[in-house]
């Protein structure tokens, strides 16, 4: 998906980046001409020098009336330039922040609706620095970087300009004495680059190896093998200090460089000046000027390739971002819904095969085969199979996560692919096997299901399931506060919630996926209270872990390797003999405990 | 003393680190003094090259002076000029260029050499002392705050060495110039010098007000991020709720707050660029103007002007920088107190001491008991014997004091009251939550002990990790974050390897066959019978089939041993223990009734 990007060049990149980033162009013309007159009072100096000793400071004659009056001049300049430089690094600054504010919120938005393929647990973290450091790069670019292609830029083409006006074959000696040291700068940068990514891997490697040591010291002492492993994370540290001495050692022949350069390019100015001399129509007040000019000239240099080098980082960012962009959402919404009948709602998988998009070049098979069921409303369903069988892919396409590859997936006889998503969703409700939990009170996550619910409505539904008991339990009631991932509650009260959530939507179907955690005995009859109360009266589909769970449902449908080899009431499959009773029967002997 | 590692630098720059009673400069001298206790010569060394540094750049000046004077105005003014004249200053101008560029090469890589030696001693320094401090301190801290001063502020801690000779060489050539300015012409001199105060003040407060905007930004970058992860993390539910436009508009309004945090910095820092920029170039102005008189009257010729000038435009650029040099030191100041805190904490003393060691395998357990944090009892008097070579499986309900149990056994954590006695070399524990090192399969097993490739092989057999052959790499597949993933059972029995390669004699295991499927467990159970015939098992354990496995059962409730004796004696004559076990079986004997005609 991002592989067709990673060929567009840097100025295409820039290019999409603007356009997915609106607010950048706005204005920019202005904030260029506003860059341009402030770096107008950065060539004052040098020109004031010059306009001084040519017409003030004679040998043998001062002119202190003229000076001033230049003098004056030069300050009415500098004030006007230093208000242009404010408002143009203001504008700049304002601009890209409204710019990338704009850029997340997209992100937000379409992050959110990629398919539940997209957020598997290992790409999650990509995704969150998509939005965080990705964006920041941007951010950081625009403050700096930016900032330096705007006010240096400006400053060299103003400088260039004055040098050229004031003779242009100094000019051209300038340039050409001072253009090698583009190329030294760019060859120090590229080993810089390299010998700084280097170093920030083995950063990496640092703080992986101190967070084990620190998070793992119960294991470590266990097996008294701190001193082991602080050895190994002291020897990490110390090649993180040599690799970082050694791009610290290539960085710092960056800036002297340009030193060396700008007295080079001073001594050619200067002999190539004296050479020449006034018969040429050279002042001395333009050759003094012109010493001056070019300290001005190459000072931006050193920082123009430490901001190339920050440029390409964002673009590489920038990449990234909008790599994310271009993958499509998740199921697309339909753009003429259909309303789903009144009342209890039935299912039907007709004919459904479904494989996941293959991610690299080898082609993956399908996890679902040609499986086909009608599920009448009120119906409660088990499906059930090994790790693998595709049961909990089968109830994410009943869900809508994902559509199916081939066939149709039908609720109320509509077709998933015509329901409108806001209508689906109150529908028909997911109980997810870990349920999450966001990090607040109780309420809060219960309310998370229908804004704008009472304190009232949330005790009913607690009553309604019949967990007023549990309630009781908790400290703080509705407004205990569960903490990160709901991790203050136990794997069993985190269910409870879930299924307290679920029931407010009051959905017609419900898709379950079990929980395979253990939880105490009590809380264990609780979620089983409550999923009873849960699951009458509406269409039901557990992806059951347990068996036990399937023995009590209405219908099995047992999968293998993504077919539906078996379809009906548990007493019946048992006496079938097929894959469901030999399933059974391993089961029993492995949860024996007394023969 | 719990300060969030994101926060560390909030707090620096708002000062709440820093003690009331002990002011900033004194602060800072002693932070460098406690940094430079090593590497004290690379530091000087840095230092020396920035003096150099600070010296020719003043003296560049004077360069400028002599073309001027010397080359220029002769040449235009007077017509001719001696070639050898020409050659010998533009020479000078050359040399002292090359210098300067040595100097700043030399300041920048010492620095940075002190800087990361010191960071590494004092990284090898926090390490080694939270190796030694035992479990009971670990349990004592958050396990991030931690990570975060090990890691993070040790770092942090030693940024300020980079621009300290810097800082250093600029006071120098400010100090040089000012005499230079003095000498050259007192007026003007004066005029001058006085100017540098005013900058270097504009530049500390612009500073100091503009890091606490950019602390915000970075402390609502954070909360962002938060967020953000949270938010993507509940993806499923947002879904299942369809919710996706509700959380974009909760987290636009949190990055909105970044966003505004962000514009007030920008507006901050474009009226300091603009002024930092615009202040040098008008004093600039009016230094020429006033240096015009001092030429009509002879007092200074063009050249010593115009170097003036030139020299002013030279300093410039370091004083805009010693504000950003400077801006460091809080940070670093956090980042140090931080650490000392951690360094300063006495070492506690190390559990497994309080353990009594006998030559015999058996384990005795009299009247143990343990306080958590002094609140509640967890253990309330346990006494029990487990006969060496048997195994004995500990089961209670939740909270019963299960893993406390074995954790004292592995003397992990010290009884209150009581005590326990092992076996001479002590016991080995196998975590509920199996806790992998990135780095090889060989590594995770071994943990630092000499052992054959043969005998990680045996261990691994033992505990159902044949999967490892499997691997391309074997034994040298790298786990962990950056390695293969492995399931929650693959990890188990990496752990459970890691714990059989040693030939325990005694072995504690916390639930650890619980995530294997039933038939893996078994085989594993079977291993260990057959691997470990002599030695002590004790096994805290919830399913039955394991239970049924064991020679004794242990069982625990409230803190207490109710009952210790084998399980269908247990289950015959202890209701409670029947109870809990039937909580498990209770669905399946009630389907089974229901389906069996």
């Amino acid at each position: 998906m991002t592989e067709p990007l990673s060929r567009w060049s840097a100025v295409q990149m820039i290019g999409r980046g603007v356009e997915a980033a609106p607010a950048l162009r706005r204005g920019f013309g202005a904030t260029f001409a506003l860059a341009m007159v402030g770096s107008g009072g950065r060539v004052v100096v040098p020109i004031l020098v010059q306009q001084a000793i040519d017409r003030g400071l004679q040998k043998d004659k001062v002119d202190v009336g003229a000076i001033a009056v230049l003098g004056a001049i030069g300050l009415c300049v500098v004030l006007i330039a230093t208000v242009a430089q404010r408002t143009a690094v203001a504008r700049l600054g304002r601009r890209s922040e409204e710019a990338l504010y704009g850029l997340r919120v997209r992100l937000f938005e379409h992050i959110h609706r990629l398919s539940l393929a997209d957020h598997s647990e290992e790409r999650k973290g990509a995704l969150v620095a998509r939005v965080t450091s990705d964006v920041e790069t941007l951010s950081q670019f625009f403050s700096w970087g930016a900032l330096a292609w705007l006010l240096d830029g400006t400053l060299m083409v103003m400088v260039a300009g004055v040098m050229l006006a004031y003779d242009w074959v100094l000019a051209l000696v300038a340039f050409a004495t001072a253009a090698p040291l583009a190329i030294v700068l760019r060859s120090v940068q590229r080993h810089l680059s390299a010998a700084y990514d280097k170093a920030r891997s083995r950063n990496a490697e640092v703080l992986t190896a101190v967070s084990e040591v620190v998070s793992g010291s119960e294991t470590l002492h266990a097996y008294d093998a701190g001193t082991h492993y602080a050895t190994l994370t002291k020897q990490s540290s110390h090649e993180r200090s040599n690799a970082f001495i050694r791009a610290n050692t290539i960085g710092a022949f960056l800036f002297p460089s340009g030193e060396v350069f700008s007295v080079l390019t001073v001594a050619a100015v200067v002999s190539v000046g004296v050479v020449r001399g006034p018969a040429a129509g050279l002042t001395s007040g333009a050759l003094v000027g012109f010493i001056f000019l070019t300290y001005r000239f190459l000072e931006p240099i050193a920082e123009f390739t430490e901001v190339l080098d920050q440029t390409q980082t964002a673009v590489a960012g920038l990449r990234r971002v909008l790599g994310v962009l271009d993958n499509p959402i998740g199921p697309p919404e339909s753009a003429h819904p259909v309303r789903l009948p009144q009342g209890m709602l039935g299912v039907s998988i007709e004919n459904v095969t479904f494989g996941y998009r293959s991610r690299g070049d080898d082609e993956e098979p399908p996890v679902l085969v040609d499986v086909s069921a009608q599920i009448p409303a009120g119906q409660q369903v088990a499906l059930v199979g090994e790790t693998g069988s595709g049961k909990t892919t089968l109830g994410r396409l009943i869900a809508r996560f994902a559509d199916p590859t081939i066939g149709t997936v039908r609720i109320g006889g509509v077709p998933l692919t015509a329901v409108a998503n806001d209508e689906l969703r109150t529908r028909l409700v997911v109980v997810p096997q870990e349920p999450f939990l966001f990090d607040g009170t109780i309420a809060a996550n219960l309310g998370f299901a229908r804004p704008l619910l009472s304190l009232a409505d949330l005790e009913q539904a607690i009553v309604d399931l019949d967990l007023n008991d549990w309630l009781e339990t908790l400290p703080d009631g509705l407004f205990t506060q569960v903490g990160q991932r709901g991790g203050q509650l136990s794997a069993g009260e985190r269910q409870l919630v879930a299924l307290v959530r679920a029931s407010l939507v009051d959905p017609d179907v419900l898709v379950l996926d079990e929980a395979t955690s253990s939880v105490d005995a009590l809380t264990e009859v609780r979620i089983g209270r409550a999923l009873e109360k849960l699951a009458a009266g509406r269409t039901t589909i557990a992806i059951a872990h347990r068996l036990s769970t399937a023995a009590r449902a209405d219908r099995v449908m047992v999968l293998e390797r993504g077919r539906l080899v078996e379809d009906g009431p548990h007493a019946e499959l048992l006496m079938a003999g097929g894959a469901y009773s030999r399933m059974y029967e391993s089961w029993i002997a492995a949860t024996a405990s007394t023969q | 003393m719990h300060v969030k590692g994101a926060d560390a630098r909030v707090e620096g720059g708002q000062g709440t680190v820093v003690p009331p009673d002990i002011g900033r400069a004194t602060q800072a001298l002693r932070l460098i003094r406690g940094l430079l206790r090593h590497h004290k010569g690379l530091f000087f060394t840095a230092v020396a090259c920035a003096a150099v540094f600070a010296a020719c750049t003043v003296f560049s000046s004077v360069v400028v002076r002599l073309i001027i004077d010397k080359v220029i105005v002769p040449r235009f003014e007077d017509g001719t000029v001696a070639a050898s004249r020409v050659v010998a200053i533009l020479g000078l101008l050359i040399a002292v260029g090359v210098v300067r560029a040595i100097g700043v090469v030399g300041r920048r890589t010492f620095a940075g050499r002190t800087s990361w030696r010191v960071t590494e001693s004092l990284t090898a320094e926090v390490i080694d002392r939270v190796v030694a401090q035992p479990v009971p301190w670990h349990r004592q801290q958050r396990t991030g705050d931690v990570i975060t001063r090990a890691g993070v502020d040790a770092e942090a801690a030693t940024h300020v060495l980079n621009p300290l000779p810097f800082a250093s060489s600029v006071v120098l050539m400010l100090i040089l110039s000012a005499v230079w300015l003095l000498i050259t012409d007192i007026w003007l001199g004066m005029a001058a010098v006085a100017v540098f105060p005013v900058l270097i003040g504009l530049n500390l407060s612009y500073q100091r007000r503009v890091d606490r905007f950019y602390d915000t930004a970075q402390d609502e970058l954070g909360k962002l991020s938060e967020a953000v992860h949270e938010s993507f993390d509940g993806v499923t539910v947002v879904k299942s709720f369809g919710a996706e436009s509700r959380e974009t508009e909760r987290l636009s309004v949190i990055a909105s707050r970044l966003r505004n945090a962000r514009f007030e910095a920008i507006r901050l820092r474009s009226t300091f660029e603009a002024l930092l920029d615009g202040v040098p170039t008008i004093v600039n102005i009016v230094l020429l103007v006033a240096g015009a008189y001092r030429v009509r009257s002879g007092d200074m010729t063009i050249g010593e002007l115009t170097s003036f000038i030139y020299l002013f435009t030279l300093l410039a650029f370091p004083l805009r920088l010693i504000g950003f040099a400077l801006s460091e030191l809080p940070y670093s100041i956090a980042g140090w107190n931080r650490i000392r805190e951690l360094l300063d904490q006495p070492l506690l003393d190390n559990p497994a001491l309080t353990l009594r060691r006998h030559a015999a395998n058996s384990i005795e357990l009299s009247g143990v008991m343990f306080n958590h944090d002094g609140t509640r009892d967890v253990l309330r008097g346990v006494d029990a014997v487990i006969p060496g070579g048997r195994t004995v499986a500990v089961v209670g309900p939740t909270g019963a004091g299960k893993t406390t149990l074995l954790h004292l056994i592995a003397g992990l954590i010290a009884v209150d009251h009581g005590s326990i006695t092992v076996p001479q070399q002590g016991c080995v524990l196998v975590f509920q939550e199996p806790f992998l090192l990135a780095g090889s399969v060989r590594d995770n097993v071994s943990m630092g002990r000499p052992m054959s490739d043969d005998q990680i092989w045996t261990a691994l057999l033992a505990a159902e990790a044949g999967f490892v052959e499997a691997f391309a790499e074997g034994l040298d597949t790298i786990v962990g974050e950056r390695g293969v993933g492995l399931s929650g059972g693959q990890r188990q029995r990496i752990a459970l390897a890691r714990a059989l390669v040693g030939h325990p004699v005694a072995l504690l295991l916390d639930d650890t066959t619980s995530s294997l499927d039933p038939a893996t467990e078994a085989r594993v159970l079977a291993n260990l019978r057959e691997t470990l015939r002599d030695t002590t098992v004790v096994a805290v354990a919830s399913r039955p089939s394991t239970i049924a496995l064991a020679d004794d059962v242990l069982y625990l409730a409230d803190g207490q041993v109710v009952a210790h004796g084998r399980h269908e004696q247990l289950l015959a004559t202890v209701p409670e223990y029947r109870r809990l076990m039937e909580a498990f079986e209770h669905e399946r004997a009630e389907q089974s009734a229901e389906m069996l005609p």
